[in-house]
């Protein structure tokens, strides 16, 4: 969900965001070390000589340099092993905590002294909400 | 029996004693008449080589000897039984990173700042802000979120990026994503 975009993104976030993508491209392109730095360097001059550029300058770059990254894109990028598109994605999936809501009583009648503290917990928790952010209104409880 | 008789039986004891005595004097004379002929040295050598050998054996088994032994022994497979042992351990032979702590995560990301060459490692602290106190840039920033990507090998998405502008919130987060809290 941390992709998802949730708000308008500043021009400054984009210049960074393709600054950050077009180093990783690099680093993808170039597997020795010296030579991505040397890479990366030129990569940084060309970002810094367009730092003055007024607003409507820095959009029509911010495009160029999108689209350049688009075209000279790695066929097979390096990714962390546990981002996605790496060898270990999604490979241990940790259960939300919700589910243990959902367990037979029977089943929670085996762990009583955690379900109880559990419910001691979620107490505080709305009380804690209530305090936070006030009384929910009754016409929000329940479906629609 | 007599007394004549006791004598006669004696003397004819001693004069067998004799005659086998003789005939055994006979025979190695004999023999070492013939082995004289053929190699004197050589049965020389063998006599005392075998009384030798024979003494060389009893002479080992004195206490300091055997105790040595059985030493040496028992030194060697203690060694053969410690090795045993080592290899029946349970040792993590899995591979996964080491265990990461608050002050490894702190001492980790420090280095990552103190090597990158346009921080001054003078000015740097742990709540010192990126971009106010040690005067990066932003691209200098990404540049920083890159190289903790680097160190922790996950990635950091750029809406959390934003959020860390200090070396105590990256060393917050890096503990939260890892589950460490201690």
């Amino acid at each position: 969900m941390a992709q998802v975009p949730l708000a308008i993104v500043s021009h400054k976030r984009q210049v960074c965001s393709l600054y950050k993508r077009a180093l990783r491209n690099l680093e993808a392109w170039y597997d020795r070390r010296e030579v991505y730095r040397y890479r990366a360097v030129l990569m940084r001059a060309r970002f810094d000589e367009n730092r003055r550029k007024d607003l409507a300058e820095g959009m029509r770059l911010l495009a160029c340099g999108q689209q350049e990254l688009f075209e000279t894109k790695h066929f097979q990028p390096r990714n962390f092993a546990n981002s996605a598109g790496g060898c270990a994605f999604e490979r241990e999936v940790i259960p939300p905590d919700w589910v243990l809501d959902y367990w037979h009583p029977l089943e929670k009648a085996q762990y009583p002294e955690y379900f109880a503290k559990r419910e001691q917990r979620k107490k505080e928790y709305v009380t804690w909400w209530e305090k936070q952010y006030g009384k929910p209104d009754p016409k929000d409880l329940g479906h629609h | 029996m007599s007394f004549t008789q006791v004598a006669r039986s004696c003397g004819r004891f001693a004069a067998a004693l004799s005659t086998a005595r003789l005939a055994s004097a006979v025979a190695l004379q004999s023999q070492s008449r013939m082995m004289h002929r053929i190699a004197v040295p050589a049965i020389s050598t063998m006599l005392t080589q075998n009384k030798f050998t024979l003494r060389h054996y009893s002479a080992r088994n004195t206490i300091e000897e055997i105790e040595h032994r059985v030493l040496k022994v028992v030194s060697a497979y203690d060694k053969d039984s410690c090795r045993g042992r080592w290899q029946t351990q349970s040792v993590r032979s899995y591979s996964a990173k080491p265990p990461l702590s608050l002050k490894l995560i702190n001492e980790r990301v420090l280095l990552v700042l103190k090597l990158y060459d346009k921080v001054d490692p003078s000015k740097l602290n742990v709540d010192s802000h990126f971009i106010n106190d040690l005067g990066l840039d932003s691209l200098d920033h990404v540049e920083v979120i890159m190289a903790m990507e680097d160190e922790f090998g996950f990635e950091i998405p750029d809406s959390d990026a934003e959020k860390l502008l200090k070396p105590a919130d990256i060393i917050k987060y890096v503990a939260d994503k890892e589950d460490v809290y201690e």
